[in-house]
């Protein structure tokens, strides 16, 4: 319980210093809202098919960005040893970081929502789906941020090794391309990708329709590898963390 | 848990960094309510041993005890009776001091109520109140220091570690530093110091150890330290006007080391009558008056550089 309310204080802190601030509140906001609405004024009738995937999108590259950049930063700055110096489960350090990245992306995404709700009418056919998607995306993109942070020490090179894996994602996803419409020999690797599932999920609680027969593959499949980015993270902190 | 007397118990402590060997068997007790200096020129392995005694650095060999407890097995309990003050003051630039302390009170687990008292209670005990809610980035670097030892306290910890404390401080802050080093220390902590300050760790400590190249030079009192090098020859000598060493030491080859302190020179001599002599020719070639000559005793500074000397260290290599 103490080491909870640890983790705690940590993530309230790192909202206060990082996420709170404007600017990134603005540019997880306007970024993705110009996008949908570039679709809605091209095509009203169909950018429902694409505005999810493009929540789901922002929600990767805005929680792995900033959960990456929170560490190295700190890394640099020689905040971070404060933390490996405090008595501090290494597992209460990972959960306060990946914690306020999660509410960031999650406020963001929700905060997003809402604007389209009021602009475009945005539906929402199952809130509890399009939540869960959410949080549990946030929290495995966060993760999975934190694991390229601990690996390197510059904030570019995080974001150079995160790229690797985050733009080839994207187009495998179902982001812009249904996963129907993929080659057949691409459906297998989409299958691997967490974003494929979060991008389900949203079209779920958004419209209720999705490429899976039922909504627990989905989130069955993004709840494990919320589970195995947990497990990478806490095995490369403890290896690496005081490097 | 049985309360022991020591605060630290190091044995066969030993660090590689590749092929570079930064501790070798380094073994050594500090008792509970003692300052300890930890003295070493650059790159001796002080900053390692540190990190290593606060579990930021795993160890290749030996045996390291921290209230009772190893660092490796059992690291929440150790950091909760420990507090740490780094050679760079690390604290959060964009937090306000109260905030900085504040929160390292949650970190350390003190109750809501408990934190604010305590922050309130360090900023007035370093003189930072009227800083309280200035942002630590925007703090000159002697204050930074002082908060950044002040957040070691937050948690009142059984043992410090200060790593450098005064380094780059001007002289009213270093000196205002060391008095409340020693204040912290009369309030029951244990302090494990490190400084190139050779004048500060005899001021403040009950023992020193000496680490030359990773291995222990010397450890004891700083009066046994100098005891050891009892064997050594020593003047203080005043000249009426500034001499330069090189000419000093070419003139007067029984002068062995000559270094200058606030306009006196204390020089180690292989015999005195025949540097007494080869002093008084030099100061008549030079044009210049022997002020004051007196013979002295060694101090801890002649101890460490001796012990230097005898490890092949070059004396060059301190600050």
């Amino acid at each position: 319980m103490s080491q909870l309310r640890r983790a705690l204080a940590i993530s309230f802190k790192d909202i206060e210093s990082y996420y709170g601030k404007p600017p990134l509140i603005t540019w997880g906001l306007m970024f993705p809202a110009v996008l949908i609405l570039s679709l809605y004024v091209k095509d009203p009738a169909t950018y429902l098919a694409i505005a999810p995937g493009i929540i789901a999108m922002t929600l990767l590259f805005g929680n792995t960005s900033m959960a990456a950049i929170v560490i190295t930063f700190e890394k640099r700055a020689g905040t971070f040893q404060r933390l490996l110096l405090a008595p501090l489960a290494m597992r209460t350090i990972i959960l306060g970081k990946a914690a306020s990245a999660s509410v960031y992306g999650l406020a963001t995404a929700l905060a997003l929502w809402l604007g389209l709700k009021l602009i475009l009418g945005m539906p929402l056919v199952s809130p509890l789906l399009f939540l869960a998607g959410l949080t549990l995306g946030a929290g495995c993109f966060s993760l999975l941020g934190l694991v390229a942070a601990v690996m390197v020490r510059e904030v570019f090179e995080a974001m150079t090794l995160m790229n690797f894996f985050r733009f080839p994602i994207l187009f495998i996803s179902g982001v812009f391309m249904p996963l129907a419409q993929l080659p057949s020999w691409l459906k297998p690797v989409a299958l691997v990708s967490p974003l494929t599932y979060v991008v389900e999920l949203l079209h779920l609680g958004v419209t209720g329709r999705s490429e899976f027969a039922t909504p627990i593959v989905p989130l069955l499949a993004i709840f494990l590898f919320l589970i195995a980015s947990w497990l990478m993270a806490e095995l490369l902190f403890r290896r690496r963390a005081y490097a | 848990m049985m309360e022991s007397t020591l605060a630290i118990a190091v044995s066969g402590l030993s660090k590689n960094y590749g092929d570079l060997e930064a501790l070798s068997e380094v073994s050594f007790s500090v008792r509970r309510g003692e300052i300890f200096a930890y003295l070493g020129p650059n790159g001796a392995g002080k900053t390692t041993t540190i990190r290593i005694l606060s579990g930021l650095l795993k160890r290749d060999a030996g045996e390291v005890s921290i209230c009772g407890e190893d660092v490796a097995s059992d690291p929440v309990f150790v950091k909760a009776r420990i507090g740490v003050v780094p050679d760079e003051s690390n604290l959060y630039p964009e937090l306000t001091c109260h905030r900085n302390l504040e929160y390292m009170g949650e970190l350390y687990g003190l109750p809501r109520a408990r934190r604010g008292f305590r922050a309130g209670e360090l900023l007035s005990f370093f003189d930072l109140t009227e800083r309280a809610k200035t942002p630590f980035g925007a703090l000159s670097k002697g204050l930074k220091r002082r908060l950044t030892i002040a957040a070691a306290l937050v948690h009142d910890p059984e043992v410090v570690f200060l790593d450098e404390p005064t380094s780059g401080l001007d002289v009213p802050s270093a000196r205002a530093l060391r008095q409340l080093i020693g204040t912290i220390n009369h309030q029951g902590a244990t302090v494990f110091l490190t400084t190139h300050n050779l004048q500060e760790a005899e001021a403040l400590s009950q023992r020193v150890l000496i680490l030359i190249k990773g291995r222990v030079a010397a450890l004891g009192t700083p009066g046994e330290i100098r005891q050891r090098v009892q064997h050594l020859k020593l003047l203080s000598i005043t000249f009426s006007a500034e001499i330069e060493a090189a000419p000093l030491l070419r003139a007067c080859p029984a002068v062995l080391r000559a270094s200058l302190q606030n306009g006196t020179w204390r020089l180690e001599v292989a015999e005195a009558q025949a540097a007494l002599e080869q002093l008084v020719a030099f100061a008549g070639g030079e044009g210049v008056r022997i002020a004051e000559i007196n013979t002295i005793t060694a101090s801890l500074e002649d101890a460490f550089m001796s012990f230097l000397k005898e490890s092949g260290e070059k004396a060059e290599a301190l600050p």
